[in-house]
């Protein structure tokens, strides 16, 4: 049976309630954008299929509720995810300063080589602005994460965010890859079994192979 | 002797004849003469004495003769002066008397002209009375002038030239007065014709005032309106209209003698009048509530007229006439007002209609008139009134769900809280004592639904006021009308809006709502009996009014999990060739059962049943999908290590349907959605072929739900695979053995089907 896809990331929203996660997901997904806030209850994925240097990747993006009670079921799905982006609203001075706990969280339960990536979300309110561009530059300099400021509404950046972090996890797994099957012989063109990080059970399958 | 005789002649004067006889017959003849010259000679003795005694005398009187001779001249002359004197006076008075007859004469002349005039001066002042008369349109008068004239003046006078001209112009007047009162009939129905809207109205509003009399208005009025209603006009309305002109004319006609020809005119004049009436002086009466006033103004006018004239009995109308006109034109009325009405999207108009047309029929109560088809008309608007405000609540609705985040409302402090619960009744006893931020279980939207069915209710009864109904009927009608509305509009609506992809959340909360929508129909139901003042009929449960839109809710529910199922199920990545199980299930396997439990505990406010099928509905997707994996034709061989991954999965899957994801399932009723891949897989890992194709065809038996279609396509790719990797090692007995039996099950599972196929 011929796969759909060459690659399958999980990826993660996280960020304080209301700073747009679930409007950057649907914009990401939908290309939409609903003016009404729905507070996203516990979590909820979408999946969309990308084209990245010719190879079909699979995003499974999933979309946390920001607020505090659904702390403990968000928290379960950081272990699988390969990628996270941190979003904060630049019109709220207190979602931006969190981002440092929710770096903390991520340190605590996600895995250590997860690829980061903060989105100042919201830009289009220039009007409204709390957090400079500065700031969030400079913030993501000291914690060495990409950054870039979006706006789910103006349909601003928020595909470059997916497609940079995809392009990211992308690297990083095939350099992986690389380092532990010197040969080289058999890169690119494989499907999530041939991911050892993730599935060290998969070793042995991956050995009788051979 | 002889003495003697002359003595005898001497006595006797005649008769002398025997005194003379004797003389000459007696000798005495001598004596006698001597005696008789004797006698003379005395007798002349005698005259001779006498005329010397009268000589003197006689001169005397000779004397005086000639004296009186004298006289008699002077005289003479005396009186001829005079008689000259008399001439000449007398000849100026006999001029004068001729004078004077004349005058007398002239005199009577004149009394006799004067008598004649006399008599014709009554004629010639009537006949001037007559024109006066005419010129003052007084025809009635005038006509009777014009008889007196004809009949009585004028044989009395004569036959004058003038007479006989007058006489040649009564024909004539009598046909202009004809024909001036004619004119006149004319004017008069021209002006009933502007008037009658006025008479409508004044009646209609006659009508309200009194419908909305009662004792205290009246009271009220006594002490305000004494001093008004002397300087009122008219109190009737048919004294707006002078009829006057009209009993002239009638008048007029009897006198002519042409009393029926004018009946017939007028009732034809009328019924002209009548048909266009009927027609609405704008032809669309369903823009504007004054069109459908003037428009029964002017019918109701036109008709109290009618009514008035034939109560004042003139013989104008008759009663059949007039009720043969109205039976006409209330059909046309009743007809012009329905294809009106039923064009109507307004219901403030509607109503406004409803309250003239209901004031109508009172007012044609009052005056006695059939008001057929018109109660029948006003139950068809009401019909088509409750479809207008179903047409324009669908709307509210509408904009209340498209606009409505269903979430749960909450509430920061007491006055928000109070809101709600004002609105909308709720049992908030639990609610009362917890802390703020409070939170409702039900989203804005059903406040605002609730407050707009009343609204609705409120707009419905309106109608149903004033038409006599009893609070009961009009209740039981408000009932059915709203739970019309919900039940067909409202739900319309939530299908609607089912039409685009909803969130789950929001699906579970649409769900929860209609329950409290539903829950509050007997609010509503009390509120109606409140309104309508009658008794709360509590029979009608309108327990699955929303139902159908639960059922739909709940579909899209169970689609949305189907759904998010199949995404997991899309991200499957199975080696089929895979040679040793990783011991692990596969990460879509958990991630999926993961992410459903979290779902269906966050779907804890559904009803049960709901939830139920939520969850059946998903396991049942996973089962068919793995099903439907491991028989794919498009996967051609599977090895047995990804036969146990896969069986590893299903396990996973097993334990959650086991594990009663949620409350109010059967106990392993999930699991029996995956019993037929159960029996296959456990067919194919167990080798246990023998009891198969023992128990085939028997009911009850281990594996009665694997066919043997299936049986053979997972053991053909089974053995695909196990060609592929025996290709590098050399073939061991038992694995011939085993070879062998596979191609012998194969053979019989064919044959089978062939059975089952023929």
């Amino acid at each position: 049976m011929a796969k759909t896809y060459d690659y399958l990331f999980k990826l993660l929203l996280i960020g304080d309630s209301g700073v747009g996660k679930t409007s950057i997901l649907f914009r990401f997904s939908e290309d939409a954008f609903n003016i009404s806030f729905i507070s996203t209850i516990g979590i909820d994925f979408k999946i969309r299929t990308i084209d990245l240097d010719g190879k079909k990747v699979k995003l499974q993006i999933w979309d946390t509720a920001g607020q505090e009670r659904f702390r403990t079921i968000t928290t379960a799905y950081y272990r699988g995810s390969m990628g996270i982006m941190l979003v904060y609203d630049v019109t709220n001075e207190k979602s931006f300063e969190n981002i440092k706990n929710w770096i903390r969280n991520i340190e605590e339960n996600a895995s250590a080589d997860v690829e980061k990536m903060i989105l100042g979300n919201k830009c289009d309110l220039e009007a409204k602005r709390q957090v400079s561009k500065e700031r969030g530059e400079q913030l993501a300099v000291e914690y060495q994460i990409k950054f870039i400021e979006t706006s789910a509404k103006d349909s601003l950046n928020v595909e470059s965010a997916f497609y940079t972090l995809a392009r990211d996890i992308k690297a990083k797994m095939e350099k992986k890859q690389e380092a532990s099957n010197p040969a080289g012989a058999r890169t690119g063109g494989h499907q999530l079994r041939n991911e050892p990080q993730r599935k060290p059970t998969s070793w042995l399958s991956r050995c009788s192979l051979l | 002797m002889t003495n003697a005789t002359i003595q005898e002649i001497e006595g006797i004067d005649d008769y002398w004849g025997p005194a003379f006889r004797s003389i000459y017959e007696g000798e005495g003849h001598e004596a006698f003469v001597q005696q008789l010259d004797e006698r003379i000679k005395q007798h002349d003795k005698e005259i001779e004495k006498l005329c010397n005694f009268h000589y003197q005398g006689f001169i005397d009187s000779i004397r005086e003769l000639l004296q009186v001779r004298s006289h008699a001249e002077e005289l003479h002359a005396e009186i001829s002066n005079v008689d000259a004197n008399v001439k000449d006076t007398t000849d100026s008075l006999c001029a004068k008397a001729e004078e004077l007859i004349r005058a007398r004469r002239v005199e009577l002349n004149i009394a006799a002209t004067i008598e004649k005039m006399e008599l014709c001066l009554p004629l010639l002042t009537t006949y001037s009375k007559l024109k006066s008369q005419v010129e003052a349109k007084r025809y009635y008068p005038a006509l009777k002038t014009l008889e007196q004239l004809e009949h009585v003046l004028l044989p009395r006078v004569g036959p004058y030239k003038w007479c006989a001209q007058i006489s040649t112009d009564i024909p004539r007047l009598r046909q202009a007065i004809q024909d001036a009162s004619m004119a006149d009939l004319r004017d008069f129905l021209e002006n009933i014709r502007k008037l009658s809207p006025q008479v409508g109205a004044m009646a209609l509003k006659q009508t309200q005032d009194m419908l909305g009399r009662s004792l205290a208005s009246i009271v009220k009025n006594k002490k305000e309106g004494i001093s008004a209603r002397e300087s009122t006009g008219p109190q009737c309305p048919h004294e707006l209209v002078d009829f006057s002109p009209l009993h002239r004319c009638l008048h007029i006609h009897s006198v002519l003698g042409a009393k029926n020809d004018f009946i017939q005119y007028y009732r034809a004049q009328r019924k002209q009048q009548a048909r266009l009436v009927l027609i609405p002086a704008s032809v669309n009466l369903h823009d504007s509530i004054q069109g459908v006033k003037n428009y029964l103004n002017a019918v109701l006018g036109f008709f109290i007229l009618e009514e008035h004239l034939l109560s004042a009995g003139a013989g104008l109308v008759s009663k059949d006439w007039l009720l043969d006109m109205w039976g006409m034109s209330v059909t046309k009325v009743a007809s012009t007002l329905r294809t009106n009405t039923s064009l109507i999207t307004d219901p403030t108009l509607m109503l406004s209609i409803k309250h003239q047309i209901v004031l109508f029929i009172n007012t044609l109560k009052c005056y006695g008139l059939p008001t057929d088809p018109l109660p029948m008309l006003l139950q068809e608007m009401a019909e088509h009134y409750t479809e207008v405000l179903m047409q324009r609540w669908v709307v509210v609705f509408r904009d209340i769900l498209d606009n409505a985040s269903f979430v749960p409302i909450e509430v920061e402090n007491q006055d928000q809280y109070d809101e709600v619960m004002d609105t909308f009744p709720y049992d908030g006893e639990e609610l009362e004592t917890q802390p703020f931020p409070r939170k409702f279980p039900f989203s804005s939207s059903v406040p605002a639904v609730y407050v707009q069915v009343k609204e609705f209710i409120y707009a419905w009864l309106k109608y149903s006021a004033g038409l006599g109904l009893c609070g009961a009927r009009r209740a039981a009608a408000a009932r059915q009308s709203a739970s019309l509305l919900l039940s067909r509009s409202f739900t319309g609506c939530l299908s609607a809006l089912f039409r685009r992809p909803l969130p789950l959340m929001q699906l579970v909360q649409i769900i929860v709502d209609t329950q409290y929508l539903e829950g509050a129909t007997l609010c509503l139901y009390e509120f109606i009996s409140n309104i309508t003042g009658s008794e709360l009929v509590t029979t009608q449960t309108a327990g699955s009014m929303f139902q159908a839109a639960r059922d739909d809710a709940e579909q899209q529910i169970c689609d949305k999990l189907e759904k998010k199922v199949d995404e997991f199920l899309d991200l499957e990545n199975y080696d089929w060739l895979l040679v040793e199980p990783t011991g692990q299930a596969s990460s879509f396997v958990t991630d999926m059962l993961s992410y459903l439990s979290g779902v269906l505990t966050s779907l804890e406010q559904l009803p049960e049943r709901a939830r139920v099928a939520a969850v059946r509905a998903a396991t049942n997707r996973i089962a068919t999908r793995l099903r439907n994996l491991l028989l794919d034709p498009a996967v051609k061989q599977i090895s047995s290590g990804a036969l146990d991954q896969l069986n590893l999965d299903v396990i996973q899957c097993e334990q959650f349907a086991a594990g009663e994801p949620v409350p109010g399932l059967k106990e392993g009723e999930l699991l029996e959605h995956f019993a037929s891949l159960r029996q296959l897989l456990d067919l194919i890992t167990g080798w246990d072929w023998s009891s198969y194709l023992h128990d085939i065809g028997i009911d009850g038996g281990k594996y009665s739900l694997v066919t043997p279609r299936d049986a053979a396509m997972l053991l053909e790719k089974l053995k695909e695979a196990e060609q592929k990797s025996s290709v590098f090692s050399v073939l061991k007995k038992n694995e011939r053995d085993r070879r062998k039996l596979l191609d012998t099950v194969l053979k019989q599972l064919k044959q089978l089907q062939n059975q089952d196929g023929s």
